[in-house]
């Protein structure tokens, strides 16, 4: 019980640091590396909330995948993008006005969680609930099963979600040639 | 640990991301602070499925995966498009669209 204690601690100290890593880096380059960091410990924190799928998938398409073609878009812009330090003096005033408001979000978000506290009905028990499931099929069987029977609609509308995101990539990123002929 | 100790890292994580949305000028870091509040709410999501013994917090992880790698892929194509056409990306120049 102290080692998993412990273990969430170190997990939340590393979660909250590297993302604080993400804003205050000024190289977009040791932003990106700090949120891969971050994305790796929240893979941890599933993996501590006995969701193995969900943590296989974080790790491999959002810290993989996703990540990398962040990374070739920021290593592509990122050398002039960030050079222009003229701009933070400009921004002082904007700093100290969202550390403000940063405190307030946190502060209402962490008063709310603290007085709202979960209906015991709301749990799920009996063979449908998360645990039984788990223990009866396995993991990623229960996974899939609540994919393909519960929610297998909006799975489907994902599929047409990620057609259209491929096909707006393919015709914003081609060289118009339409205007050179113009 | 408590449920209650996952909500207030998810919340910390998330108000991290909304302020790295305000104050950074470079859009490649916005995006990233958005994929930090994206991934705040995943938190939360996880906890809950575990605490209340249900997999439809499961299901919503995977749907914000999704969408999160669709918006990443049109907002790259946008930014690139943008840096081409412009060569530099700093918000605070991007005023044409304005009405």
């Amino acid at each position: 019980m102290t080692a998993q204690q412990l273990a969430f601690f170190v997990l939340a100290f590393v979660a909250v640091a590297s993302a604080l890593g993400v804003i205050l880096f000024r190289n977009a380059v040791y932003s990106m590396l700090s949120l891969i960091v971050n994305l790796l410990s929240l893979a941890l924190f599933f993996l501590s909330l006995q969701a193995i799928f969900v943590a296989t998938i974080q790790v491999l398409i959002y810290a993989g995948a996703v990540m990398v073609l962040f990374l070739f878009v920021v290593t592509m812009l990122a050398p002039e993008a960030d050079t222009n330090v003229s701009g933070s003096d400009r921004l002082r005033w904007q700093w100290v006005a969202t550390a403000g408001l940063a405190v307030i979000l946190a502060g209402g978000l962490i008063l709310a969680v603290a007085n709202g506290a979960v209906a015991q009905d709301a749990k799920a028990a009996g063979p449908n609930s998360l645990a039984a499931q788990v223990t009866k099929v396995g993991n990623v069987q229960a996974f899939g099963l609540a994919l393909f029977h519960g929610f297998s609609f909006p799975f489907e509308v994902t599929s047409v979600l990620l057609v259209i995101a491929v096909m707006g990539a393919v015709v914003l990123s081609r060289r118009f040639s339409g205007r050179e002929r113009e | 640990m408590p449920l209650n100790a996952y909500l207030i890292v998810g919340a910390l994580l998330f108000t991290i991301g909304a302020a790295g949305v305000l104050v950074r000028r470079n859009p490649l870091v916005m995006f990233m602070s958005i994929e930090l509040m994206l991934n705040a709410v995943n938190l939360s999501f996880m906890a809950f499925a575990h605490f209340l013994d249900s997999v439809d917090g499961w299901m919503f992880v995977f749907l914000v995966l999704t969408v999160a790698a669709a918006e990443v892929v049109v907002g790259l194509a946008i930014i690139v498009a943008i840096f081409r056409t412009r060569r530099e990306i700093d918000v605070d120049e991007l005023n044409t669209l304005k009405g």
